[in-house]
């Protein structure tokens, strides 16, 4: 028996993913960054309701939430879990419809939004045939995944590593968060109202909507950063135990959090209170979580001078350190009261989104296309300048919308001496525009550096496989 | 009353049945940390959780 050779994995379908998400990061920053022209400069919808801003908006967080982020899931979990667990998938073919379904599905949720067919609930605008078509293959995402674990030898592998615990955690969740939400009565093909009302409606869904962040974006995204941090740095995680008190007090504390979306509201107050009291607690486990993964490269700290790669997956941890600190400080009463509907909120996200969700995706990516394709990157130089334009995109767009958001709180409470507002609401939005001018710059040199990841994914797999023709060619 | 008895008070024959279900899951969830907290950080687990980080560097 050859005890020297590699174990053989499913790649076919992980290389798929991989390409996949790459070209939806692509599609999906070039939706938002049109989208933020708009703003910048209306004549921009050119009076074509397909594209307007109020489609397009919806359009680009669906592409890059569900498809470029979904796509990075599942290329990562199906790449992980053969190797955490030393077995193939455990239904290759299972994952390739998976896989194809879940591409169509959401090629059909971008053209019917733009066709103006939508729940208008945030991250839940799928109308219902298409929301049940992808609950059934996040259904499926999940079962091979988690059958795939139980399939491991439990003599060389008796424990799971913790990576995929944050992957089972997240399928769970967001299959029942999912799927709550959507609950409702259809009144024909592409209409459906949802099964509830009022308050309750608006309780059900920011519970679905913060915890699409907090399970979706969140736990999805540190079971990447768990996996590929220490693999990139060839090292193990700082502290496997940190680990494993940072998962679950994700898992008991996020599902509480909703509810902060809601301040000021109808809503109960305590409700409120309760969603900021967790929001801020919440800082210690993801802090902890953060300098877990930071720490990992203690004593190598230099590794960040040369390897680009392993830049994307720590600069990642920054911002998620830095944003799930700002989050519960906008949840919390005072600062809601000026933050809320204002910009702040979108730079807010978009540090989460861009600095951490996309910062470590792509990190993880370009690791899996090397290994995937067993070549080295067709240009280090480009992954490097790749870095700085995303690094720099993202700065300027989420310190654009602070000074925007800041400054729109401050005009709409702004009062005179006689007790009306110093300001109308038309002025505030003139105020903004060289800072939606600066976003639109800055949406603009994140979605350039994708340009140049997609190029050096493509050069890099036509290099790969004219290397592995010329091998053929040679041994025949 | 005091203010901190009325600010803590409950009045319990006003409990619903989902006050209920929301309290026991509030007190469930925080013994459950607890446990976890003591079955991960007690210093008997260190050696065999720890040992854990290295297996993926040679997964490949």
């Amino acid at each position: 028996m050859d005890t020297t050779a590699k174990p053989q994995y499913d790649n076919g379908v992980v290389q798929y993913l991989t390409v996949g998400a790459v070209a939806f990061l692509v599609l999906g920053t070039f939706m938002g960054t049109f989208a933020a022209a708009q703003l910048a400069w209306p004549a921009l919808n050119f009076d074509i309701a397909e594209i307007t801003f109020a489609r397009l908006r919806v359009m680009h967080t669906n592409t890059v939430i569900y498809a470029f982020g979904g796509m990075t899931l599942m290329a990562t979990a199906f790449y992980t879990v053969q190797r955490t667990n030393g077995v193939k998938l455990w239904s290759n073919a299972m994952a390739w419809w998976t896989a194809i379904l879940f591409t169509i599905g959401l090629l059909a949720v971008v053209v019917t939004i733009s066709l103006g067919m939508t729940t208008g609930k945030e991250y839940h605008e799928q109308e219902w045939p298409l929301a049940i078509a992808i609950a059934v293959v996040w259904t499926l995402y999940t079962f091979n995944f988690m059958m795939t674990i139980a399939s491991r030898n439990k003599e060389t592998h008796p424990n799971v590593y913790v990576s995929n615990w944050f992957f089972m955690g997240m399928m769970i969740a967001i299959t029942y968060l999912y799927v709550v939400n959507g609950l409702a009565i259809p009144v024909s093909l592409f209409r459906s109202y949802s099964l509830f009302s009022g308050v309750q409606d608006a309780m059900i869904q920011w519970w679905w909507g913060h915890n699409a962040v907090g399970f979706f974006l969140t736990a999805g995204f540190l079971a990447i950063m768990y996996y590929f941090v220490p693999k990139q740095a060839q090292r193990p995680i700082y502290s496997y135990r940190l680990s494993v008190i940072h998962f679950w007090a994700l898992m008991f504390g996020y599902v509480w959090l909703g509810a902060h979306h809601l301040q000021y509201t109808a809503l109960p107050d305590w409700t409120g209170s309760l969603g900021a009291v967790i929001s801020l607690a919440m800082i210690i486990p993801s802090w902890g979580g953060a300098l877990n993964g930071m720490l990992t490269l203690s004593g190598a700290w230099d590794r960040l001078r040369t390897d680009y790669i392993l830049r994307f997956l720590i600069i990642a941890l920054a911002f998620y350190a830095m944003s799930t600190f700002e989050g519960p400080v906008m949840a919390s009463k005072t600062v809601n009261a000026l933050s809320h509907y204002t910009d702040w909120t979108i730079g807010h996200v978009h540090s989460g989104a861009l600095g951490w969700v996309a910062m470590v995706s792509i990190g993880a990516l370009y690791h899996m296309v090397m290994k995937l394709w067993n070549t080295e990157m067709y240009s280090m130089k480009l992954i490097n300048f790749h870095f700085w334009l995303a690094t720099i995109g993202t700065v300027f767009y989420i310190v654009a919308m602070w000074v925007s958001g800041i400054m729109q709180g401050l005009m709409w409470r702004a009062y005179d001496e006689y007790g009306t507002l110093a300001y109308t609401f038309a002025e505030s939005v003139a105020a903004m525009h060289p800072y939606y001018a600066m976003r639109a710059l800055g949406g603009l040199l994140f979605f350039s550096g994708a340009a140049v990841m997609l190029y050096n994914v493509v050069m890099t797999i036509r290099m790969a496989n004219a290397k592995s023709t010329s091998q053929v060619e040679a041994h025949a | 009353m005091s203010n901190l008895e009325q600010h803590l008070g409950t009045d319990w024959s006003a409990m619903t049945g989902q006050d209920w279900a929301g309290l026991i899951i509030t007190v469930l969830v925080f013994f459950g940390m607890l446990i976890t907290f003591w079955l991960t950080l007690r210093p008997s687990k260190r050696k065999e959780l720890e040992e854990e980080k290295y297996k993926i560097l040679k997964d490949d």
